[in-house]
Parts: structure tokens; C-alpha cells; sequence
């Protein structure tokens, strides 16, 4: 018999979501609804009538884990819609800035998913806090990564969080030679990192792989083979930087992306009728508790081709060099596999920046309402923001955000799983949750489900 | 330590100036300043330093992040008007890709520095980065409209032909490329002033690492505070290397007898114009920064 069990909140990501479950009585998940409970902010609407200048700062407080990808693609979008031509040596400081960010992003990553994971050939979960070797060397190695991937942001970005030198036509600034030096031995010391992180890494997931079950609060949980596979298919513009509008050949297609409601893609209402006090930490939601993700979710449906897809590491692995693993194990070795091509682009790039190269076009049109949009590869996978800029006002925005597209696909994906460990396949997506949550209901028909949200 | 109400707290006080003939040459006073940064930045106790440079306009000042001797040196002579040195503080350490940097600035702008190094609003990186700050005294500080008003009407020189300026002696002195040196009483000067300026009780740096200025030494010479550890290092091993001539400040005149009294103008008058806040409106109050 069908029970139906939530938990909420959910814990380890970035933001604030739920997830709601209809089990077997094994506990399988038959049917699960990953959805975002974090209050609208509605950047979109509030973008109207601002300058295209101001946007894209707004757009990067989305969230603070990613405010690169954010910022990169919202002024994109501006210079997309504009028709602005950038500088190559821009383009050379956005790509290391974004390089630098995926690597924080990934490294603080791998601090929120060590916990469901073990010392491999133990039965010890990895605490990444404890003052025990090895751990406390892998966390300070993580911390170190860290550190040089915001000092990299910080150098070529302006901030590290939030970064102030990206602006529509290029950057404020150029970097010094000590500056690009300092990048470069930077660089150099994490490239060595980078690879050790990701040897251990994998060697932490492959073990995870390779056991039948899993502990939560002392019971054993059989790990199924095929844990978090789902039929969605894959979406990415680039292995590594992304796309946009004036590209030549685009890698994102407009006509093909649709937004749509929770409505369409969620379960109505529900009660709860399964209850787990010693669910870590605080147990599960109340027994008679109603739950209506229709109406709950916060973040809005883009489809691809008529259907929600995953994007992410394992996305742009897919499409890019053909990665055939799927599921929630295959998402995180792809996610590390990233780890050393950031380094190597931003030496790459670092090689060919001048720093007494330009970095503002000669001439930033001010547009004529015409719809541009750029792609950004986030470290979550493709945000596309789309624009259209008049007289140096937005007239109307829209952002695609990788958790958006994630939070259906994932839903669907945590068929099959014991519902104890459906955090760990909503985990193996990275969610940003914030980032998902940024939008408001648009059309008519929409509306009256913000309506409805509204009399709650 | 000495712990002087009026000049703060210090180890050591000396009249000093540099043995380096070429900055001497365009020195305001005795070259500190310029001298202690280019020996900083030699040694690789700072990797810049924000100074105040040439702006676009004669006598403006425009400040910048000077990375060799040769820019630190565009930055001599003292410039009466405003250079927001700190706007480049958080840029240092950005896409300068600076690790220790270097200061020079008035006494506000020092405050400014060690604010930003215990309470970093949005000056991340900064509190750890700041490696060496040298304070000039400043009784007063004008606009640039202010100084072109001077210089031009009361003083009856072009900006373009001055050489220097001092105030010195009661007199704004302003010196000619030709050789022409023309004054105007201080007096003629007040109002002109920088109001911003007139609750500001900071005559000689008292928070900069080392501070400098003319009162109190001979022409040609700087009287020199020796303030914190950074500042005390620095100093002995630059009096080592033989960067200055130094002589004890009991033995020269007018000595810190002098800058005792300015300071004491300094604050006391403006100690009251803080005071004269409280009761300005009736029944309300301007606003007290120091509250």
C-alpha cells in the first residue's frame, strides 16, 4: 500500500527544499516530488525598467555560491540583446573568473556530500570537521582549493562573491602582471590539488559504488544498483564556459525551451501517513500533515523539447565527451572529473591575456528591444538568462537556472531509491536551491496559481 | 612608549631627513614619506603602495597604485587638496594582485585604514593585506576650487607656473617655476576650508604606522614619529642602511615644542566645533561621529 512521507526540511545543499514521497511498503520511493520551499524573490519582475547596467549586480545576489555564472550570463544576455562585441582579453578574465568559481563551488561541494560517504573499506562515515587524519587532511586540502579558487575570483573578478569587475561591454579593469603572475602560481599549486582531490574522491565514490547498503540512524539501507537513474536525457552549451546568442553557431536552442507551471509536473495534494522520528537529525514531517507540491513548489518548470532534462557536470560530460554513466554515483565522478580542467583553462588563459590589452569595447549600443540570451555552464550545470534591452533598459528578463531544470528531472530520478537515502540522490545534483527560486508566475494562466499561493 | 594626549602615542620622535639626493630634490620637506615607501617597496615589505599622484588637472591630485620607485617618486611634494587615497585600498589587493600594501596618506585617511582592519565592511582581504602606512600632519585640508581660489586670486599666481606650495609661518607661500614667491595671509584662507576638516582632532597621524611633516624641523627637514612595531622596524633598519640623516628633536628648532602647540590649536578648536553640534538646532543636534 502507497504511504506517503516527507522530509523538511532538506539539509546539505544550498537553499531551502522539501521533499514529499510516496512509498511502497519496502519503502521504495514509487513516485517523489523534489521541490523548492524557499521564498520568491522575484528578480525577474523587479528587473523591468532597470538600467542593463544594474541587473546583472542584482541577478548575481541570486546566490552567493554561484554569483559568477549569474552576473557572466545576465550582462551576456544585455550585450546578447544589444549586439556588443567584447574584447578578447575580457573574454580571457571572464572564463578564468568562471573557471575559478566552478572550482570553489565543486570543492565546497564535496564538504556537503562527504558525510553519507565512508572511509573507503570502513564503516566509518567520513566526518569532513574530525580532527582525525586522514580526514583533517582532505579538509584542509578542500579548504585550501577553496581559498585559491575565491583569491583567483577575487584577482580577475574584482570579489570573490559577487564580483564587481564584469560589466556590460566588458570588465572595469585589467589585472597587472603581478596580478596574472600571482594567478598563475596560484593556479599552479591548485592544479596539484585538484588532481590528489579528485583521486580521492573517486576512490571514495567508487567504494560507495561498490557496497549494497548504507546507514541512516543505525538502520542498513540497501543502496539499489540503479540508484537515481531516470529517462530525461541531458542539456549543456559547453564543457566549460558556455553560449550565447551571438555566437556563430549557438548551443542553446530558444525555440525548444518551454517554462511551465509545478502544476503540470507535480503531485497534488497529499497527507502524510508515514512518520520516521529518528530520521537524522528531527525526524520526518507529522503524521496528517497535508502536503500539495503543486501549490508548495516555488520554482517554475523550463522543458527542453517538451520534457524537464538534467543538466550539470554530468550533462556537459555527456554531451561533450561522451560519458555514458548515469544515476546519482556517475553524477558525482563527473562532477570531479571537472577538478582539473577549471586549472588548466585558467593557466591556458592566463598564457594569452595581455594585461595591457583592452577591456571595454569601443562602442556599447543601447539597444532596440531585440531578445538576446547567453548560456553560462554554472557549476550546477546551464543558467541561460534571455533579455531584451531598450534604450539601456531591460524591457523583459527571464532566468533559467541549472537547479530549475534539475528539480523536476531529480524528482523523477528518486524513483526506485529507499526513501532514507532520497537526500543522497537530490545531493549528487548539487541543488542551489536560491538559485531556483528566483522567479514569479508570468502569463495570465499562471497567475491564478500565484493567487492561489497567496490566500495560504 | 610615550602616550602624548596632543601627538599620540609614539616610541620614538626624530628630525630626520633622506640621504637620497634625487628625492631630496623635489621633496616637500625631507623626503620621508617617499623615501620609507621606495625602501619598503625594495626590500619587499610592501608589493605597492596608494599614493597621490598627478591628476588631470595642474595641482590636482589624483591617487594611484604605485608599484616602482619611479611612480612613488611622481607622487612628491604635498598637493593642497583632496586625493581619496582609500578609493584604490580594496582594488590593491584585487587586479593588482598586491599582498602587502603600502599606504600614504593624512591623518583621516590613516583612520580610514585601521577602520577598515577591525571592521571590514565589504573590505574583504583588506585587514590582512595592509603592510605599511605613513601619515603626513594635516592641520587642514581644501577643494580644489578652494586652492585655485587661492592660488589664482589671492596669491595672484597661475596654477600651472607653481612649483610648490607650504603653509608655513601664518602664510600660504607659493613658489614659482621662475622663481617668483608669493603668499597669502592664512587668515584669507579660512574660509576656504574643507568643514568636513573642522571636527577632525588628528594633527600629526597619531594611528599611522610612522607619521611625517614639516612642524617643528628646519626647512629642508622632517619631524618623524616612530609609532607602532611595523613602523619601528622599518625605520632602524632604514636609518641602518644609511636612507637618513637623523638628529634627536630636543636638539632642533623649532622643536616638538611647536608641534605640541599647533596640535593643541588643532584639537581644542576643534573639539569645539564638536561641541557646538550638540546644541545646533533647538532642541536637536547635528550628528557626532565620535559619539
Amino acid at each position: 500500500m502507497t504511504k506517503v512521507v516527507e522530509i523538511s526540511p532538506t539539509t546539505r545543499h544550498e537553499g531551502h527544499s522539501k521533499l514529499t514521497l510516496k512509498v511502497n511498503d519496502q519503502g521504495i520511493v514509487e513516485r517523489g516530488d523534489w521541490l523548492s520551499i524557499t521564498p520568491v524573490r522575484g528578480i525577474e519582475k523587479l528587473a523591468i525598467g532597470k538600467t542593463m547596467e544594474q541587473v546583472p549586480k542584482i541577478a548575481s545576489r541570486v546566490c552567493g555560491i554561484c554569483p559568477i555564472p549569474h552576473t557572466l550570463a545576465s550582462i551576456e544576455a544585455m550585450e546578447a540583446s544589444i549586439g556588443c562585441e567584447i574584447p578578447t582579453d575580457v573574454k580571457l578574465l571572464r572564463v578564468i573568473l568562471h573557471a575559478a568559481n566552478r572550482l570553489h563551488s565543486h570543492a565546497l561541494h564535496n564538504i556537503l556530500i562527504l558525510p553519507d560517504f565512508y572511509i573507503p573499506g570502513t564503516e566509518t562515515k567520513i566526518n569532513p570537521f574530525s580532527k582525525e587524519q586522514p580526514l583533517r587532511s582532505v579538509a584542509v586540502r578542500i579548504f585550501r582549493i577553496r581559498e585559491i579558487a575565491q583569491t583567483i575570483i577575487a584577482v580577475a573578478g574584482g570579489e570573490a562573491i559577487h564580483p564587481s569587475n564584469p560589466r556590460v561591454g566588458g570588465m572595469y579593469r585589467n589585472v597587472s602582471p603581478r596580478a596574472k603572475q600571482k594567478m598563475a602560481d596560484l593556479a599552479k599549486e591548485g592544479l596539484v590539488l585538484a588532481h590528489e582531490q579528485m583521486e580521492f574522491m573517486l576512490e571514495v565514490i567508487r567504494n560507495m559504488q561498490n557496497r549494497g547498503f548504507t546507514d541512516v540512524a543505525g538502520k542498513e539501507i540497501p543502496i539499489p544498483r540503479n540508484l537515481g537513474y531516470h529517462n530525461q536525457g541531458v542539456m549543456a552549451t559547453a564543457p566549460m564556459y558556455g553560449s550565447s546568442s551571438l555566437d556563430e553557431k549557438p548551443m542553446w536552442d530558444f525555440a525548444r525551451w518551454k517554462d511551465t507551471r509545478p502544476w503540470d509536473w507535480y503531485m497534488g495534494e497529499v497527507t502524510i501517513d508515514l512518520e520516521d522520528p529518528s530520521y537524522p537529525i528531527g525526524g520526518t514531517t507529522k503524521v496528517g500533515t497535508k502536503a500539495n507540491p503543486r501549490m508548495e513548489a516555488c520554482n517554475t518548470v523550463p522543458t527542453y523539447d517538451g520534457q524537464p532534462v538534467e543538466v550539470g557536470p554530468r550533462a556537459r560530460l555527456a554531451t561533450f565527451k561522451n560519458f555514458t554513466e548515469k544515476g546519482t554515483f556517475a553524477q558525482h565522478i563527473a562532477r570531479q572529473l571537472e577538478y582539473p580542467n577549471c586549472f588548466y583553462t585558467i593557466l591556458k588563459c592566463l598564457d594569452n591575456l595581455d594585461t595591457s590589452g583592452k577591456v571595454l569595447a569601443d562602442h556599447i549600443p543601447q539597444g532596440d528591444g531585440s531578445m538576446g540570451w547567453a548560456a553560462n555552464e554554472a557549476p550546477r550545470g546551464t543558467d541561460v538568462h534571455i533579455a531584451r534591452v531598450k534604450d539601456g533598459r531591460v524591457l523583459w528578463y527571464e532566468m533559467l537556472v541549472p537547479t530549475t531544470w534539475n528539480l523536476p528531472t531529480c524528482s523523477r530520478a528518486l524513483t526506485g531509491a529507499p526513501w532514507q537515502i532520497a537526500e543522497m540522490v537530490v545531493r549528487a545534483y548539487d541543488p542551489c536551491v536560491a538559485c531556483a527560486t528566483h522567479m514569479i508566475v508570468t502569463d495570465e494562466e499562471n497567475r491564478i496559481v500565484a493567487k492561489k499561493l497567496l490566500q495560504w | 612608549m610615550v602616550s602624548d594626549p596632543y601627538l599620540g602615542k609614539y616610541t620614538t620622535c626624530i628630525s630626520a631627513r633622506s640621504t637620497d639626493r634625487e628625492i631630496l630634490k623635489k621633496a616637500q620637506d625631507g623626503g620621508i614619506a617617499t623615501t620609507l615607501m621606495v625602501y619598503a617597496l625594495e626590500e619587499g615589505i610592501i608589493d605597492g603602495v596608494i599614493v597621490a599622484g598627478e591628476g588631470d588637472l595642474p595641482w590636482k591630485p589624483r591617487p594611484f597604485v604605485a608599484m616602482s620607485r619611479k611612480d612613488i617618486l611622481k607622487a612628491q611634494k604635498a598637493k593642497y587638496n583632496i586625493s581619496p587615497q582609500i578609493s584604490w585600498i580594496k582594488e590593491a589587493t584585487r587586479s593588482f594582485g598586491l599582498d602587502k600594501v603600502g599606504v600614504t596618506g593624512v591623518c583621516c585617511q590613516i583612520q580610514a585604514v585601521r577602520k577598515a582592519q577591525l571592521y571590514p565592511i565589504n573590505m574583504r582581504d583588506v585587514p590582512g593585506k595592509i603592510a605599511f602606512v605613513v601619515g603626513l600632519f594635516c592641520m587642514e585640508n581644501f577643494l580644489y576650487d578652494s586652492i585655485q581660489a587661492i592660488v589664482e586670486d589671492h596669491t595672484n599666481q597661475s596654477l600651472s607656473s607653481v612649483k610648490k606650495m607650504r603653509i608655513g609661518k601664518g602664510k600660504f607661500q607659493v613658489y614659482t617655476e621662475r622663481g617668483n614667491v608669493a603668499t597669502a595671509p592664512l587668515q584669507a584662507t579660512h574660509k576656504y576650508g574643507q568643514p568636513g576638516c573642522y571636527v577632525c582632532l588628528d594633527y600629526v597621524s597619531n594611528l599611522g604606522d610612522i607619521s611625517t611633516g614639516s612642524v617643528g624641523s628646519p626647512d629642508g627637514w622632517s619631524t618623524v614619529f616612530v609609532r607602532t612595531r611595523v613602523g619601528n622596524d622599518i625605520w632602524s633598519k632604514a636609518v641602518d642602511a644609511g636612507l637618513f640623516e637623523t638628529k634627536p628633536i630636543e636638539e632642533v628648532k623649532p622643536g616638538l615644542e611647536l608641534v605640541m602647540k599647533l596640535a593643541k590649536i588643532k584639537l581644542d578648536g576643534n573639539r569645539k566645533t564638536l561641541e557646538e553640534r550638540r546644541n545646533f538646532g533647538v532642541n536637536k543636534a547635528l550628528r557626532d561621529p565620535y559619539a
